[in-house]
């Protein structure tokens, strides 16, 4: 399910099915490398919908959660748990962050639930058809990370 | 002299002719886009019915269901896009079974045998939601119709896919 009115109307008659949240991590940058920010944030998208795609029964898939690379990561990890421990809250008993910026592996064992780091192809150096498959191979070998994670208890937050 | 009066337009019909004329063709004007537009997704159906090739042949079947990728052009008004769809096919006998993998509980995509405790079987990774090979839902798990089948139509050897129906 996504960001949209239309699903928005499904989750609230299915509501008890669809407890997993996905966030994307978005870096952004001018000036200086837009061109490879770029491109980890648009890896990140596509494999974000299509993690959605494959689970869309059960994973709401969140806006993106941008930051300016020069915000320290200190702050980052601070929004990025508010956001998580909203959500949380409401009812999402795993979230799962996604990202291409290899800097979050630093902070991975601040964070409150999985960090799933992939790292970032860009769609120039493939044709459509074969990226697309790329994105699909991501999301087969992605896939027993969710449903090992549904096996097993929902990681309980500090509050 | 009177007949030829009689027969004379007087200023005010003249008007009352001419504004009904005017205001018919108003009014046609005004209701024909609506009309076209009610009537519009009766047409759509028509197209949407249409088969695609999937890039598969006849022989490359067997009665293993097979995961198929293929894209569909949409047109939404004067937006033409492609969607991916996805069908599971295989060989029953001389029949061909093309299945949709999307699940009839909440969407999710199943796969064929991927599970090792309900082996031969459609699995649905969200809810462990089952189905059997020809589709139909197992029992005692979430979704409760069966798998959405697709038109099958061979033409030279190839496989062609129509609309998706729904079972129940």
């Amino acid at each position: 399910m996504r960001w949209t009115q239309a699903h928005i109307k499904t989750y609230q008659q299915a509501r008890e099915y669809v407890d997993t949240a996905i966030i994307p991590l978005i870096p952004l940058q001018w000036g200086k490398s837009e061109k490879q920010i770029i491109t980890m944030g648009e890896f990140t998208g596509y494999l974000s919908e299509s993690l959605e795609k494959q689970f869309t029964g059960r994973v709401f898939l969140l806006p993106s959660f941008t930051y300016l690379i020069s915000e320290n990561m200190e702050e980052r990890v601070e929004r990025l748990k508010a956001w998580d421990n909203h959500f949380y809250q409401e009812g999402f008993k795993y979230i799962i962050y996604v990202t291409s910026d290899a800097d979050w592996k630093a902070a991975e064992k601040k964070l409150p639930d999985e960090l799933l780091w992939m790292p970032a192809s860009s769609p120039d150096s493939f044709e459509a058809s074969q990226f697309k498959r790329l994105i699909e191979q991501q999301v087969e070998q992605i896939m027993p990370i969710f449903t090992a994670k549904w096996q097993s208890e929902p990681l309980s937050r500090e509050n | 002299m009177s007949n030829e009066k009689r027969h004379r337009v007087s200023r005010r019909q003249f008007l009352t002719y001419t504004l009904t004329g005017v205001g018919g063709f108003m009014a046609a004007g005004m209701l024909s886009p609506m009309v076209r537009m009610a009537l519009d997704p009766a047409l759509e159906a028509g197209a949407d019915s249409e088969f695609i090739s999937i890039g598969i042949s006849e022989d490359e079947l067997t009665d293993e269901p097979q995961r198929v990728d293929f894209q569909v052009e949409l047109e939404d008004g004067w937006y033409t896009s492609e969607q991916a769809r996805s069908a599971w096919i295989y060989k029953e006998g001389d029949e061909i079974i093309a299945l949709s993998p999307i699940c009839t509980h909440l969407g999710c995509t199943v796969n064929w045998d991927s599970n090792e405790n309900h082996p031969e079987q459609f699995y649905c990774p969200c809810h462990d939601g089952r189905f059997e090979r020809d589709g139909t839902n197992i029992e005692g798990t979430p979704p409760t119709r069966p798998l959405d089948i697709y038109d099958v139509e061979v033409r030279d050897g190839a496989i062609y896919l129509g609309q998706i129906n729904q079972r129940s």
